[in-house]
C-alpha cells in the first residue's frame, strides 16, 4: 500500500478540525483495516448462509405438512419478534456455554464469537427471507399452477419450474432489503468482541479523541457495503426481469 | 363442410354420463350427458355461469366430479386418483385458457418447449424444431425470443395454442379462448383454431363468438343452468332449435 | 372435495379438527405452559430468577420509555423531514433527501454510539449545568433512525394518494381543508398505522442495544444478574426470560399490524 499520501491525507484533515493521526500508527491503522475485512467477510458468509436457511425455512413453511411447516412457523416468529442483539447472547452467552461445558471446557470448543455471529445472522435473517419466498409463492397466480397442470406437470416440476421462478422475482426487492439489513447487522458483532469495523474504531477510538473521525468512516464503510450489495442486487433483478410483466 | 364427416359410426375419444358436480351448495353441473367424436369440433355455448368451463376442467381432470363417467380414449378421467395417473391424462389433452396464463419468465420459445422436454422427455433440438413450426403455424415465426409480457393478447393466446399443440395431443380444450382479447385480435385466433379443425384435430370449445361457433362446429351443445339443454347440428341449434329456452337464448343473440 | 389438491397451495392444514383459536392465544398459552413446566422443574432457579424480578422489571421499564420516547421524537421529526422532502424547493429537499438515506442506510448501533460519544455529558442553561445522561443520547440514537424510517413512510402515504382523490373531492364541492380532513388524512392513516407499528417494534427490539453504552435496560440487567449469580441454570432461564418478556410485548404488535394491513389491503 502506498502510503505517500497518507500524512498529505492527514494533514489535509487536521487542517479543517480532524484528527485522523491513527492512520500514521501502523499497528492501529493494520488493526482498522483487518476490521474492515471482518465486516466483508461476515457480510458475504451471512448473505449466502442465510439464503441457504431461507429456502430450507421457505421449503418447509409452504410443504403442507403440519410437523414441518408448525415448527418453521414458530421459528420464524420467534426470529422476529425478539431482538437480535438478545438472540447474539442467547447463542453466545448460553447456547455456546453449554457446548463448552459438554464437550469439557472452552478449550474444547470450536465454535468461535465470530462463527456464532454468522450463525445468529443466517438463522435470523433466514427467517426474513423465508417470510419473502414464502409471500413470494403465495403471489403465483393460481391460474398459473392450473396451466402447469394441465400441461401434466407434477407437484415438484410446477415448484421447480414455475413457482420458485416466479417467487424468486416477486421476492427478489424484499430478500435484496434483507440482505443490506444484515451488512448493518453484522456491526451487532462488536458485542461480543468480534473484530470487525465497528469493534476495531472502538478499541482505537477508547486511546484517542476521534470519535467523530472513526465515526464518518464507519459510515461510509458501512454506506459502501450496503450499497454494494443493493447495486448486486439490482443487476440480478435486472438479470430475472420478464420483459413486459408488472408495468 | 359440418355433415361432411359426421358419421355417427365413429367412436366418441370424449365421453361424459350424467356428470354431477358441486361447489358447496351450489349444484354446477346436474347430469352432463356429451360425447365428442374423432376430428369433430364441438362448441358448447350458453349463459354465463351454466357450467361451460366446468365441464372442461372435469375432462383432463382438473376437477373431479361427484357422479357420473367421464371417459377420454378408453381412460375413465372420474376414477383416477393418483397424481401420475392424471399426469398422463393430461398430456393427451391440450387446455387453452381465457387469459391465456403463459409462464412470464420464460421465452415464447421455452414457454413451448418446457413441457415437450420435461414431460415427454424430447430431445432439446427436436422439441425446439417442432415448436419453430407450431410458430409458424400460429404465424408467430418471428417472436420465438419475445417474453409474453411484450405480446399482444391475441398473439399471447396464439403461443398459448402453439404451447398446447407442442405436447401433440389428441384433444385440444378451449376455453372462452377469446373472451379476454381486444375485438381487433380475436380474428387471428380464430383462423388459427379454424385452421386445427380443418386439419381434423379434435376440439372442444367453448365460447361466445357464435358465428365462428356455426361455422367451425360439427356439433353445437347449448347448456343453461349446469344442464345440457338440446344438441345438434349449427344448422338445427342455430336456425331451427326445438327447445324453447335455447330459442330464447339464440333469439336475444339476434337482438 | 371437488377441486384437485394439486392447485391449492396447502399452507395450512385443510381439515381442521379443533375449533379455530386465534394463533396469537395458542402462542401465548404455549410459552406460558412452557414457564409452569419450566417453574416445576427447577423451582430454586426459578426462586432466584423471582430474587431478580424487581431488577429486571426496572430494566423492561427503561426498555419501554426510551422505546416510546425515540418513536414519539421520531415521529415529529419524521413528519418535518417528511415534508420538507416533498418541498419543491431544492435547495430544502435535496439536504431532507440526504438525511434520510443516511439514517436510514446506518447501522443503529452506530448511531447510538454515535449519540453517546459526539454529545457531551452534561449541557450547559445559562450558569446551570444540566446532566445528558446516557439513557437519552441512546434514545436519540434511536430517535435519528425511526425520523428517517417514519419521513418516508409520511412521503409515501401522501405521494399514494393520487391527485384524482382531491380532484374527485373538489368536484362535489368540498373545500382543500375538508378535502385535507374527509378525504386525504383518513387515507393516510391508514397507510401510516401498519409501518408506524412495525417500526415501533423494531425500535423497541433496538433498545437492547442501549446496554452497549452501559444503559441499564433490560439485557444489561440480565447480564449483571449472570455475572453475579454465576450458575449455568440461572443463566439459562433469564436469557430465555429476555426472550420471552420481548416475544410477549413485540408479537401481540405485530399480528396487530398483519390483521390492519389484511383490513386495509381492500381499501
Amino acid at each position: 500500500m502506498s502510503e505517500s499520501w497518507l500524512p498529505a491525507f492527514v494533514a489535509a484533515a487536521r487542517s479543517v478540525g480532524l484528527n485522523y493521526g491513527f492512520l500514521l500508527n501502523a499497528f492501529e491503522r493494520a488493526a482498522w483495516i483487518d476490521g474492515v475485512v471482518v465486516s466483508i467477510e461476515l457480510s458475504a458468509l451471512g448473505i449466502v448462509s442465510s439464503l441457504i436457511v431461507g429456502m430450507v425455512i421457505a421449503a418447509a413453511l409452504t410443504s403442507g405438512r403440519p410437523y414441518l411447516d408448525r415448527p418453521a412457523r414458530a421459528f420464524v416468529e420467534l426470529v422476529r419478534n425478539t431482538p437480535t442483539l438478545v438472540q447474539i447472547f442467547c447463542a453466545f452467552f448460553v447456547v455456546n456455554m453449554l457446548i463448552s461445558q459438554a464437550l469439557g471446557g472452552p478449550q474444547n470448543n470450536p465454535l468461535t464469537a465470530y462463527a456464532w455471529v454468522v450463525i445468529v445472522l443466517s438463522l435470523h435473517y433466514g427467517a426474513y427471507h423465508a417470510e419473502a419466498l414464502r409471500a413470494g409463492i403465495e403471489a403465483v397466480p393460481r391460474a398459473m399452477r392450473e396451466s402447469a397442470v394441465s400441461l401434466g406437470f407434477s407437484r415438484r416440476e410446477i415448484l421447480t419450474h414455475v413457482e420458485l421462478p416466479l417467487a424468486v422475482r416477486f421476492a427478489w426487492p424484499s430478500l435484496v432489503n434483507n440482505m443490506v439489513d444484515l451488512v448493518k447487522a453484522t456491526s451487532l458483532g462488536s458485542a461480543i468482541a468480534v473484530g470487525e469495523v465497528t469493534y476495531a474504531s472502538l478499541m482505537i477510538w477508547v486511546n484517542g479523541d476521534n470519535v467523530l473521525e472513526l465515526m464518518i468512516f464507519i459510515l461510509l464503510v458501512y454506506a459502501a457495503l450496503t450499497l454494494l450489495v443493493a447495486g448486486l442486487g439490482t443487476l440480478v433483478e435486472n438479470r430475472l426481469r420478464m420483459p413486459g410483466y408488472g408495468q | 363442410m359440418s355433415e361432411s364427416n359426421a358419421s355417427p359410426e365413429r367412436p366418441p375419444l370424449v365421453r361424459l354420463s350424467q356428470v354431477h358436480l358441486s361447489f358447496g351448495s351450489n349444484h354446477v353441473l346436474k347430469g352432463i350427458d356429451l360425447r365428442v367424436r374423432q376430428g369433430d369440433a364441438v362448441s358448447i355455448i350458453g349463459p354465463s355461469g351454466s357450467g361451460k368451463s366446468t365441464i372442461l376442467r372435469c375432462i383432463n381432470g382438473l376437477l373431479t366430479p361427484e357422479r357420473g363417467e367421464v371417459v377420454v380414449g378408453g381412460t375413465p378421467v372420474h376414477s383416477l386418483r393418483t397424481e401420475a395417473e392424471r399426469i398422463a391424462l393430461r398430456k393427451r389433452i391440450g387446455f387453452v385458457f381465457q387469459q391465456y396464463n403463459l409462464f412470464p419468465h420464460l421465452t415464447v420459445l421455452q414457454n413451448i418447449v418446457l413441457a415437450p422436454t420435461r414431460i415427454l422427455g424430447l430431445e432439446r433440438e427436436t422439441a425446439e424444431r417442432e415448436a419453430r413450426e407450431l410458430l409458424a403455424k400460429v404465424r408467430l415465426a418471428d417472436k420465438d425470443d419475445a417474453y409474453p409480457g411484450q405480446l399482444s393478447g391475441g398473439q399471447q393466446q396464439r403461443v398459448a395454442i402453439a404451447r398446447a399443440l407442442a405436447m401433440r395431443p389428441d384433444l385440444v380444450l378451449f376455453d372462452e379462448v377469446t373472451s379476454a382479447l381486444d375485438p381487433e385480435t380475436v380474428g387471428e385466433v380464430l383462423s388459427v383454431i379454424r385452421q386445427l379443425v380443418e386439419d381434423g384435430m379434435t376440439c372442444l370449445l367453448v365460447t361466445h363468438e357464435m358465428r365462428f361457433a356455426e361455422e367451425v362446429s360439427h356439433e353445437i351443445v347449448f347448456t343453461e343452468g349446469g344442464e345440457i339443454v338440446e344438441h345438434g347440428t349449427p344448422r338445427d341449434i342455430f336456425h331451427a332449435p326445438r327447445n324453447p329456452r335455447t330459442h330464447a337464448f339464440i333469439n336475444a343473440l339476434r337482438n | 372435495m371437488a377441486s384437485e389438491d394439486i392447485l391449492t397451495l396447502k399452507t395450512s392444514p385443510s381439515p381442521r379438527v379443533l375449533p379455530r383459536i386465534p394463533s396469537i392465544v395458542l402462542w401465548i398459552g404455549a410459552v406460558a405452559l412452557a414457564w409452569l413446566v419450566l417453574a416445576h422443574f427447577y423451582r430454586d432457579t426459578m426462586s432466584t430468577l423471582w430474587a431478580w424480578a424487581p431488577l429486571l422489571a426496572g430494566g423492561l421499564r427503561m426498555n419501554v420509555l426510551i422505546s416510546v420516547l425515540a418513536i414519539a421524537i421520531g415521529t415529529v421529526l419524521g413528519a418535518i423531514v417528511g415534508a420538507l422532502e416533498l418541498s419543491r424547493g431544492r435547495w430544502i429537499g435535496a439536504p431532507a433527501k440526504a438525511y434520510v438515506q443516511v439514517f436510514r442506510n446506518a447501522p443503529i448501533l452506530v448511531l447510538i454510539f454515535f449519540a453517546t460519544y459526539v454529545f457531551p455529558f452534561e449541557i450547559r442553561f445559562g450558569s446551570t449545568y444540566l446532566p445528558f445522561p446516557d439513557w437519552i443520547k441512546a434514545t436519540i440514537g434511536l430517535a435519528l433512525p425511526a425520523s428517517a424510517h417514519i419521513a418516508e413512510i409520511f412521503r409515501g402515504a401522501i405521494l399514494s394518494i393520487t391527485s384524482a382523490q382531491w380532484e374527485a373531492s373538489a368536484s362535489l364541492g368540498l373545500s382543500r381543508s375538508q378535502t385535507l380532513r374527509w378525504v386525504i388524512l383518513p387515507q393516510c392513516v391508514k397507510r401510516v398505522l401498519p409501518p408506524w407499528m412495525n417500526l415501533y417494534a423494531m425500535i423497541t427490539m433496538s433498545t437492547t442495544l442501549a446496554s452497549l453504552v452501559g444503559v441499564t435496560e433490560l439485557l444489561e440487567s440480565a447480564k449483571n444478574a449472570t455475572n453475579t449469580v454465576n450458575r449455568t441454570d440461572f443463566t439459562i432461564i433469564i436469557y430465555l426470560a429476555v426472550l420471552t418478556l420481548f416475544f410477549l410485548y413485540c408479537y401481540p404488535i405485530t399480528r396487530f399490524t398483519a390483521r390492519l394491513e389484511r383490513k386495509y389491503a381492500f381499501h
